[in-house]
């Protein structure tokens, strides 16, 4: 007979076959966008052309009276109202000043999608321009431009707002430990380096879609949403419409990214739905979603770092200076800044340092989260700033990291002891799969090929979750749960969970999703959290169930109505380390750079979903890749220039090398059986490591991403 | 946005339609650029003119004399594949199959590439050096246009507003021609040139350069013929090559762009000018 164990191993072991896939492929799977009311309208904006500007007037009557237009509302019917995950200051409609250019002043509802936007060009808005506030710097200036001025009447859920040094201030942290100043009076050498980073999006394939009617006294939500209890939240405060009546129905997401814990159409829909008694909808364009909604943060990054003559870190500053744009409201974080601000030297032992970091309002697109907020900015930044010091000690850049990457016990940026991979059983993995040569045996010799390597920290997502688990008749149980799944293979993980913990076959396990109001809170999807923290309760419901069997002297194809729920509070702080290494090649004529060979390893802990997981790998390097090389949402005078697919370049499947990855499966973290988290934990890096891969090449440093063919050539040695 | 969308069958029919219409019509072949441009609302045209049911406009042919005829409604990816066009010369296949992905391709038409004049795209470059002329019609008649005189700026062609681009003819390739065709994409494969290069040369008996056309796409309002680097090179051995290239930068005419600085570009123009000649000499 074949033991548990054993049994859940080789469920486990099998690459798995999606619970939704044959839905997805077949076009069965219904999408937010794809869900039609009878009756319902359609929505447009009207948005603002100024990126600071104090609304004069506003006339809608010839957009009113506009065949098939049904309703046309503006800032004065729904202010006060502002929307936002932690901090509600984003206006649903602006009634006083406009803060970028698509801030929303006004919005319709009409028969079709095409009389909105002929409507929409019907509203005649008077403005009177401001000066606008266009860099992080200017922001903090003394006499800059105040951005909120009412921010003490904004709604901040869940704690109180921290005091500002500056009105445009949205959030600021201050960490520090060791004796700092100590450190660098006792260093052999002191680097000081400073790295920009650009807006970038997330660039999902689906844009956001949202349909909002009254049934009765309850508001009906249809959405993209990936977190859709904790919008149900952010609607109550901002509507008044208590929890209870708003249902969130947030189903297949066409990826997120980070990008979809923030919504800015359900909270206008609502209102258009209350004027009209109609169903409304509005569909995002992807020019819109790219100029509108919530982007990666722009960033300064100054680093400093004291060595010893041995190269090993003794002291470590840094001021992170992120642009948030014209709201705050995409950041759930309750400082108000990207999830990893504080992150600057992340995997790397530092017994002194002090890190500052603050986010600031501008009058540009707003920011928000982005696939691990805040590392892809702190991982170029000191990754690069890692390799700087390195060479200029002419030592190799993987020794450098060997001799100060963190192991137990050592203190980290944080101040906190690690608790995480084994660092230097990582840099090895990586050492031995890359064939990494080193690249200092060769000093001051320009060959156009070379070696970057870099390396990168997640934590595994921490929170609470919990979900139903039944029996049902012939064997079989539901899972049920409020985890809507934005392509990352949820569903598929609970499944596997479950079936592997019964010893049952997979088609015996059926995991449903419910909307608010039918299945227990949920946190969402983000974080990193769905296979430590989700995934754990669907562990823990089947392993309640099991007890329950065992204590009534059942088998699961014998039991009847049993239904138990599974609960999870993952609360250790653990981080998994990866690192990659790259082979460039350098077009010594045009500085354009090909990626002859990558090497990731990654800590990932027990694998579960195997193909999943690999192309949570896959996909995090190609999105990395995409923000190491190509992508940048430009914005001249506050206007964002890359408005489309075309200028907002994405790398294709052509543009992507070959990818050798190592898996280190042996630390087990606090998931179920031991998983970590993999969503997160690739992208961050791949920027630093080409931009280390080119100046070994060419000697061309790039303190900016994208690492573009004109940068290097501008810094190619003339 | 609303319009009347026609179908005409013949090239008659369109003509009427166009005379009709005047400038509230608008031609559309495979529609990639003309749906493009009216979605983000730069296009507002009452009539819409569809050209792809029209069969004089199909089809590429071999012309008697050993030229190739395209019609205007070929797709860019039936070029592409066609073994009549792989066989007048290689080059021409590589510049259509240069151009965004196959979904594109697919989809997009000749006669548009050409009459759309956006300086960034592939064919014309490559159909300029080959010394390609355009069939035009108009109720007033036919005519027939080198192709460096169709675009006279972005986005702009001296096409009248009565006619129509009904097809590009090829002349015969000279025995001894090569032709190359190079895009250079520093981002994506998947993008709008930088700057891309097309070139053939001819030699002479005596080893000397007889004849050369080099077109330059996207660092101009439209493709630019590099004449000054022809002209030195005409008559002249190919290790006069190095010395002509420095002449590139000042023919060309960039704008600063996501693709690039003006100065990147120039020199850039330069670099790839030099690596097509390369292909065409050695």
């Amino acid at each position: 007979m074949t033991g548990v164990a054993e049994r859940s191993a080789s469920i486990l072991d099998q690459p798995e076959y999606r619970v939704e896939g044959r839905d997805k492929v077949t076009g069965a799977a219904r999408y937010a966008a794809d869900v039609v009311m009878p009756g319902m309208l359609q929505a447009a904006y009207v948005t603002s052309p100024y990126a600071h500007a104090r609304i004069v007037s506003i006339d809608v009557s010839a957009a009113r009276a506009l065949p098939g237009v049904r309703a046309v509302i503006t800032g004065a019917d729904t202010k006060p109202g502002r929307l936002g995950r932690r901090l509600q200051d984003w206006p649903i409609l602006c009634w006083d000043r406009v803060l970028f250019i698509g801030d929303r002043v006004a919005a319709i509802a009409a028969d079709t999608a095409a009389i909105a936007d002929e409507a929409a060009r019907l509203v005649e808005v008077e403005y009177e321009e401001l000066p606008a506030v266009l860099d992080a710097d200017a922001a903090l200036a003394a006499g800059a431009p105040v951005l909120h001025p009412d921010a003490a009447n904004y709604a901040f859920l869940g704690g109180t707002r921290a005091q500002r040094s500056h009105p445009n201030v949205q959030g600021q942290a201050l960490h520090e430990h060791g004796d700092v100043e100590a450190g660098f009076r006792t260093s052999h050498k002191v680097y000081e380096h400073t790295f920009t980073l650009p807006r970038t999006h997330q660039a999902y394939i689906e844009p956001r879609a949202t349909l909002v009617w009254l049934d009765g006294e309850t508001v009906r939500v249809v959405t993209t949403n990936k977190a859709p209890f904790a919008l149900r939240q952010h609607m109550s405060v901002a509507l008044g419409v208590p929890e209870p009546r708003i249902v969130v129905d947030a189903g297949h997401i066409g990826g997120d990214f980070g990008g979809k814990g923030l919504s800015i159409d359900e909270f206008v829909l609502y209102h258009l739905a209350r004027a009209t008694g109609r169903p409304v909808r509005a569909l995002t364009r992807y020019a819109d979603d790219l100029q509108a909604t919530n982007t990666r943060h722009a960033a300064t990054i100054t680093l400093r770092t004291g060595v010893d003559a041995e190269g090993r870190i003794l002291a470590h500053t840094s001021r992170v200076l992120f642009d948030g744009g014209a709201y705050a409201a995409g950041k759930p974080v309750i400082t108000l800044m990207p999830g990893d601000a504080m992150l600057t030297l992340a995997g790397y032992r530092v017994p002194a340092a002090r890190v500052e970091a603050t986010t600031v309002y501008t009058n540009q697109v707003p920011a928000g989260h982005a696939r691990a907020p805040g590392q892809p900015q702190n991982a170029f930044a000191a990754e690069s700033h890692i390799d700087l010091i390195a060479r200029d000690l002419a030592i190799d850049p993987l020794e450098f990291r060997e001799r100060n990457i963190v192991r137990h016990g050592d203190v980290d940026v944080t101040g906190k002891p690690w608790h995480g991979t084994d660092g230097p059983a990582l840099l090895a993995r990586l050492r031995t799969a890359s064939r990494y040569g080193p690249s200092l045996a060769r000093p001051n010799q320009v060959n156009w090929w070379g070696w970057g390597v870099a390396l990168g920290v997640r934590h595994v997502g921490r929170g609470r979750a919990s979900m139903v688990l039944r029996t049902l008749a012939g064997g079989r149980v539901e899972l049920r749960t409020g985890v809507s799944d934005q392509g990352g293979g949820a569903h598929t993980l609970f499944q596997r969970i479950v079936a592997a913990e019964l010893s049952i076959p997979l088609d015996r396990v059926a995991v449903s999703r419910g909307t608010t109001d039918a299945v227990l809170s949920d946190p969402g999807v983000g974080g990193s959290r769905v296979t430590p923290v989700q995934g754990s309760a669907a562990l823990d419901a089947a392993r309640k169930l099991n007890a329950k069997l065992a204590e009534l002297g059942r088998s699961i194809d014998d039991a009847s109505e049993i239904e138990v729920t599974g609960e999870a509070a993952q609360e250790t702080h653990e981080a998994s380390t990866y690192a990659y290494a790259l082979r460039v090649t350098i077009d010594r004529e045009t500085g354009s750079l090909k990626i002859d060979d990558a090497t990731l390893v990654a800590d990932v802990g027990k694998v579960i979903n195997p193909v999943a997981l690999r192309g949570q790998l896959e996909g995090g390097f190609i999105f990395g890749l995409g923000q190491a090389v190509m992508e940048e949402l430009r914005v001249e005078d506050g206007r964002v220039v890359t408005a489309n697919l075309g200028d907002y370049k994405l790398p294709t499947i052509a543009d992507a090398p070959p990818l050798r990855i190592e898996l280190i499966t042996d630390h087990p973290g606090p998931g179920p059986f031991g998983a970590k988290s993999v969503g997160e934990l690739a992208n961050p890096a791949v920027g630093a490591a080409v931009a280390n891969a080119v100046q070994d090449a060419c000697g061309a440093r790039v303190m900016s991403l994208p690492v573009t063919a004109e940068k290097i050539w501008a810094e190619l040695p003339k | 946005m609303t319009f009347d969308y026609h179908e005409p069958r013949s090239l008659a029919e369109a003509l009427a339609l166009l005379d009709r219409y005047g400038d509230d019509a608008h031609l559309m072949a495979g529609g990639t650029a003309t749906v493009l441009l009216m979605r983000q609302g730069l296009l507002r045209p009452g009539h819409v003119i569809g050209l792809r049911a029209i069969d004089d406009l199909r089809g590429i042919t071999p012309t008697r004399d050993g030229g190739l005829r395209i019609g205007a409604t070929a797709t860019l990816r039936a070029v592409e594949r066609s073994p009549e066009a792989r066989m007048y010369s290689p080059a021409l296949t590589d510049a259509f199959a240069s151009v965004a992905t196959v979904r594109i391709r697919n989809q997009a038409m000749v006669g548009g590439n050409l009459a759309h004049a956006d300086p960034a795209q592939d064919p014309p470059p490559m159909l300029a050096a080959l010394n390609a002329t355009v069939s035009i019609r108009s109720s007033r008649g036919e005519r027939s246009l080198p192709i460096d005189e169709l675009a006279v700026d972005h986005f702009t062609t001296s096409l009248a507003h009565d006619e129509i681009i009904t097809g590009v003819v090829l002349p015969p390739i000279e025995p001894g021609s090569r032709e190359t065709y190079l895009k250079f994409l520093p981002k994506t494969a998947d993008d709008y040139a930088t700057v891309s290069v097309a070139a053939t040369l001819r030699f002479a008996p005596d080893g000397t350069i007889a004849e050369t056309r080099i077109v330059l796409g996207a660092v101009g309002p439209t493709p630019i013929r590099a004449r000054r680097v022809e002209d030195a090179l005409r008559g002249q051995p190919p290790s006069r090559v190095r010395d002509a290239l420095e002449l590139v930068p000042d023919e060309v005419d960039p704008i600063d762009d996501l693709r690039g600085s003006a100065a990147y570009k120039r020199e850039m123009a330069r670099v790839w000018t030099g690596r097509a000649l390369a292909r065409v000499t050695r």
